[in-house]
Formats: C-alpha cells, sequence, structure tokens
C-alpha cells in the first residue's frame, strides 16, 4: 500500500507542477471571501467589541479561518461529477485499488504544498501584525493538528458521498453548492459561531460544517478548555464515523448503477 | 483463462426528454422512463488463447457486453464467469488478470506525459521492478514508444496515443483482453500496425482477446471466429469463413468474356451486378455456383472465371437488413 500511495502521490505532484499558475491562483483566490467578510467585521466593530470579540480577535479569527478553510478543502465532488458523467470514472474502477486513494494521495500532495506557501507568509505576517504571533501550548498543537486531520477527514468524505450521488443523478455538483451554501453559516466561515445567535450555535454543534472549520479555528486561537477540546474531538469522530457509514452504502450500491456512459 | 457467459441481459431505465424549452419545463413534472434492453438474454464461451471479434452497428450492445464482462456494469440477469471470477464483484485478483482498452477513452493522466501513467501502473497493479523493466522494453520495442514517452499525453496525436494506451494496459501482463474499438479513428497504417501487434501479442502470451470493431478488416485479420450482434440479440456465433455461408445464400462469379457480351441473354443466369471492358458479375444462388458454372463455360468463350463470396461488409449489412425486414 505504501509503494501504491508513494507512485500516486509522486504522479500527482508531476501534475500539479503542469498547473503551477492555477494551484496559486486556488490558494490566493480562497482568500477573498474571508478578507471581505473580515473588513466587514471591523467595519462593525468600529474599533470596539463585538460580544468580546475585539478587532485583534477578528483578525487572528479569519486569519486561522483562512488556514483551516485551505487545510481542509476538498474538491473531489467536482472531479467525480465529471468522471462519472462521462464514464471517465471506468479507469480507477478498472484498477485493482480502490478509487477513493486517488483522491487522498491528491489531497496530500496539495496540502502540502498549501502549507509550503501558507506557514512563510503566516510567519513573515506575523513580523507585522501583532495578533497573529501565537503562543499555544504543546498539547495544543497537537489538538489542533489531529482536529484539522479530522476536519479534512470530514469534509472529504462530504465531498465523496455528494459526488458518489453522481451514480444516481447528473449535477452533483449543484446539489454540493447547497451544502456549501448551508455551512457558510454553520462553519464559522461568515462569523465565529459564539457571536452569532445561539439557535444557530445550538444548530451548528450539531452539523457537521463547525467541526470542519469552527473547532480547528478554536483551537489555533488558543486558550480552549480542555472540556471543549474532547466533546469537539468527539464530534469529529462521531461525524467520521457516520459519513463513512454512508460513504461505504453508497458506494455498493453505486456500483450496481453505474452506468459507464460512453461508447 | 476462458469467458463463460449464460443467458446475461441489461437493462437500462432511460429517461424521456422532450426537445425544446416546453419539453424540458415539461420533463420537470412529468418524468417518463423507457426501459432500453441494451442486452438481451446471450449466451456463449470463449476459450483460452482465443481471439474472437464482437460486431454490430453502433448501439446494438457490443459495450454494454464488453463493460459488463470488465466488471464495471452490473447485469440485470444471466450469469457471468471471466476467468473464474464473477466480475461485477469487483475482487482485485480479477482486476490484475484483465485489461479494458477504449479507442474511445484514455486511462492516460491527460496532462503528463505516458510514462507517468505507466509507474501509476506499476504500483497499482503490483509489478516486480524487474518484471516492469522487461515489459516496458518490450513494448517500447513491439509498438516503437520511445519518443512518445516524454511528451504530455494531451500532445500525442490519436494513433500516439493509442500505441501508449495499449502499452499502459498491457505492463500487468493481463490474461484477458478486452479491447473495445481499438483502432477507431486511426490511419489505415496505424490501424494495421495495432492489429499486427494484437496478433503478435496474442500468440506470444496466448492471451484471451475479445475485440469489437466496425473495421471489418480488423476482425477479418484477427479473428477466426466472430459474434455478431445486434439489438442485444446475439444473431451469429461461430467461424467467420463459415459466416457468408449461413448468412447469405448467394456467391458472385465473375467472368472475363471473350467477344462481344450480349447483356439480356445473360440474366437467365442470375443477376447482372456489374459490366464493362467484358467484364461481367453475377450474382448466382450458392446451391447453384457449381452447375452454373459448367454451363457458363460451355456455352460462352470464357478468358476468366472466380467464384467469390460476398465480402463482409455486404454480409455482416445484410444481416442486419435482414433483421429488421423480418420486423
Amino acid at each position: 500500500m505504501l509503494n501504491k500511495y508513494f507512485a500516486l502521490i509522486r504522479m500527482k505532484w508531476v501534475e500539479m507542477f503542469e498547473y503551477r499558475a492555477e494551484s496559486v491562483i486556488w490558494i490566493l483566490g480562497a482568500l477573498t471571501q474571508p478578507l471581505v467578510t473580515l473588513a466587514v467585521w471591523l467595519g462593525v466593530s468600529d474599533g470596539g467589541e463585538i460580544q468580546g470579540f475585539s478587532p485583534n480577535h477578528f483578525i487572528l479569527y479569519f486569519a486561522c479561518l483562512i488556514f483551516v478553510e485551505r487545510m481542509t478543502t476538498a474538491w473531489d465532488v467536482w472531479d467525480l461529477d465529471r468522471e462519472i458523467r462521462q464514464g471517465t470514472f471506468s479507469f480507477p474502477l478498472l484498477r485493482p485499488l480502490h478509487p477513493i486513494h486517488w483522491g487522498i494521495a491528491e489531497n496530500i500532495v496539495y496540502k502540502v504544498f498549501f502549507l509550503s506557501i501558507l506557514l512563510p507568509i503566516w510567519i513573515v505576517a506575523a513580523f507585522f501584525i501583532e495578533p497573529l504571533r501565537l503562543a499555544l501550548s504543546p498539547l495544543e498543537w497537537v489538538a489542533f493538528l489531529i482536529a484539522v486531520l479530522f476536519g479534512l477527514a470530514i469534509r472529504f468524505l462530504m465531498g465523496w458521498c455528494v459526488g458518489l450521488l453522481g451514480f444516481w443523478v447528473s449535477r452533483v455538483v449543484a446539489i454540493y453548492s447547497v451544502v456549501e451554501g448551508i455551512s457558510l453559516f454553520f462553519s464559522g466561515r461568515i462569523a465565529p459561531l459564539s457571536i452569532m445567535p445561539p439557535t444557530i450555535q445550538k444548530i451548528g454543534e450539531i452539523l457537521p460544517f463547525s467541526y470542519i472549520l469552527y473547532f480547528p479555528v478554536e483551537i489555533l486561537m488558543g486558550g480552549v478548555t480542555l472540556e471543549r477540546l474532547v466533546t469537539g474531538m468527539i464530534g469529529q469522530v462521531v461525524w467520521i464515523g457516520i459519513l463513512y457509514g454512508v460513504f461505504h452504502f453508497l458506494w455498493k450500491a453505486g456500483l450496481k448503477a453505474y452506468s459507464a456512459a460512453g461508447g | 483463462m476462458s469467458i463463460s457467459v449464460v443467458s446475461l441481459s441489461k437493462q437500462y431505465k432511460v429517461h424521456e426528454r422532450q426537445s425544446g424549452l416546453k419539453g424540458a419545463w415539461k420533463s420537470l413534472f412529468d418524468r417518463k422512463y423507457r426501459i432500453v434492453q441494451a442486452v438481451n438474454d446471450i449466451t456463449f464461451q470463449i476459450e483460452p488463447g482465443e481471439i474472437v471479434g464482437f460486431l454490430g452497428p453502433n448501439g446494438a450492445g457490443k459495450t454494454t457486453t464488453i463493460k459488463m464482462l470488465a466488471g464495471l456494469l452490473y447485469p440485470s440477469g444471466g450469469e457471468i464467469q471471466v476467468g473464474g471470477y464473477v466480475p461485477y464483484k469487483q475482487e482485485h485478483d480479477f482486476k490484475r488478470m484483465i485489461s479494458l482498452v477504449m479507442g474511445q477513452k484514455s486511462q492516460l493522466i491527460w496532462d503528463i506525459p505516458p510514462m507517468e501513467t505507466f509507474l501509476v501502473n506499476q504500483a497499482v497493479y503490483e509489478i516486480e521492478e524487474s518484471q516492469f523493466r522487461k515489459t516496458l522494453a518490450e513494448l517500447t520495442e513491439l509498438l516503437n514508444l520511445e519518443p512518445l514517452l516524454g511528451k504530455p499525453t494531451r500532445q500525442l496525436s490519436l494513433g500516439e496515443r493509442m500505441k501508449c494506451e495499449l502499452a499502459a494496459s498491457l505492463l500487468h501482463r493481463p490474461k484477458i483482453l478486452f479491447l473495445d474499438e481499438p483502432t477507431i479513428g486511426l490511419d489505415v497504417n496505424m490501424q494495421e500496425n495495432v492489429r499486427r501487434f494484437i496478433q503478435d501479442y496474442n500468440r506470444q502470451y496466448n492471451t484471451t482477446v475479445l475485440l469489437t470493431s466496425h473495421y471489418m478488416a480488423d476482425v477479418t485479420a484477427l479473428c477466426n471466429r466472430v459474434m455478431i450482434i445486434n439489438r442485444g440479440t446475439l444473431l451469429y456465433d461461430g467461424d467467420l469463413s463459415l459466416l457468408s455461408e449461413s448468412l447469405v445464400p448467394y456467391k458472385y462469379i465473375e467472368l472475363q468474356l471473350e467477344g462481344s457480351v450480349d447483356l439480356p441473354s445473360f440474366s437467365q443466369w442470375g443477376e447482372v451486378v456489374e459490366t464493362g471492358g467484358g467484364k461481367l458479375k453475377l450474382k448466382v444462388p450458392r446451391n447453384q455456383v457449381a452447375e452454373m458454372s459448367s454451363k457458363i463455360l460451355q456455352e460462352w468463350k470464357v478468358s476468366d472465371l472466380t467464384i467469390q463470396d460476398p465480402p463482409m461488409e455486404e454480409v455482416i449489412g445484410l444481416a442486419f437488413k435482414e433483421e429488421k425486414d423480418a420486423e
């Protein structure tokens, strides 16, 4: 298995360098929405605090958000949508390796690439922007790392679950954009969940979205309680379990429905 | 490795769309479905090392059958065994034993050189380094791949890509090879190359090959046995040489006559199809060919006489036409 991953990662790396310009644009493009949202909040707070969030808090929050968002982003649904609809999904399916491993390998490559760009930017930025200087304990760093990986797993599996619906319907990207729209509110992308109305917070705790972004961001901002750490991770593990189950079911049923389109 | 298919069927449920904006709007609320019987109760057996040609017009069910054999499609009914495995169970050992080449689709990764796909296949199919090097060297030699390996796939011509496609599919030395229109879109020269390669490969490794094609030349060059399918039903399964005998009730007698030709008097012998320059082609019922030829030779001064089976295209064309007429 290690050999297979090595080969897939190597290939994806070569492929990524074919698209190097796009890859960089991908990172920069993802900055716009959080930065605009940050500007709005800074404008609204007007130098004061909003429910305990100072301007510095907002800056740190959205910087963390950008970082976690990029590290957990998943685009498999677009690939699956295209490949299933056009029938090219047949090729990974013909090979003696589950197609999901291609997706995992691709994620590893792009995430390492994103990290290698975002980390230096953060370090340089921290010299100039005081709130970006992080002071986490080793335990918090480890917890953050695990939380990001779990968040990535949730988002990746969600993408695959929606993508596999392509076995039955022909434009799953549309379905996914609805999911993304909902996640805008509950993942913490528009505002920290803690300053959202209590109902939204309550729903957010149940839905998977906050476990993708908000929870890892909370840890990275520092000062999270042990209790929150434990409940958050339990939430993440539960969602990974649920989504894996759904994925497994959709996969089995989908293969029977697959029509391997095209001659 | 043998292939055994019993009463295989496949139905698709197709959403019928009406044309136009109004139709599209209507079909949002009132979806009509139609059941398409792509493959209907076909049964056959292929022995190890055989090359079998699978013929039929577009939409006959060839590709659907091949996809079921390769495990991509789930059959609606019947039984399939390929090399002792049930394809749709998607077992890895099964996948390591087969390969599917589709002339219209590419397994090569589009934006990077074919060599990258080969390396991925080496790992995924667990091919040992020494065997990989050996097979790759062989394929490179046979298919003349050397100049192509480093070019991005998207820059390859259709023929070049097909050669790399074949190589990528054969690296793991499959025992069973499914070729779905491997020569489609290729020029005559390249078609010939691909054919020769497939033939050599089959002889060398005793690979079982099932091939579909629109080009009769592919089939006549490669296969002793053909299966003809139309509308999902198997019309013929047997020797290529016996095909015309069983499907076409006539032969052609071609004559080179000395002196002038009196055409009308020939119609008593059979249907005159072609004339010119003292040449004449007669369409004669199969069972009367011997009798007719001897009579013609007695009554006319003939410098040359040949008896021919109708060309394959005609045989197949007729087979499909007759079936249509019978409806």
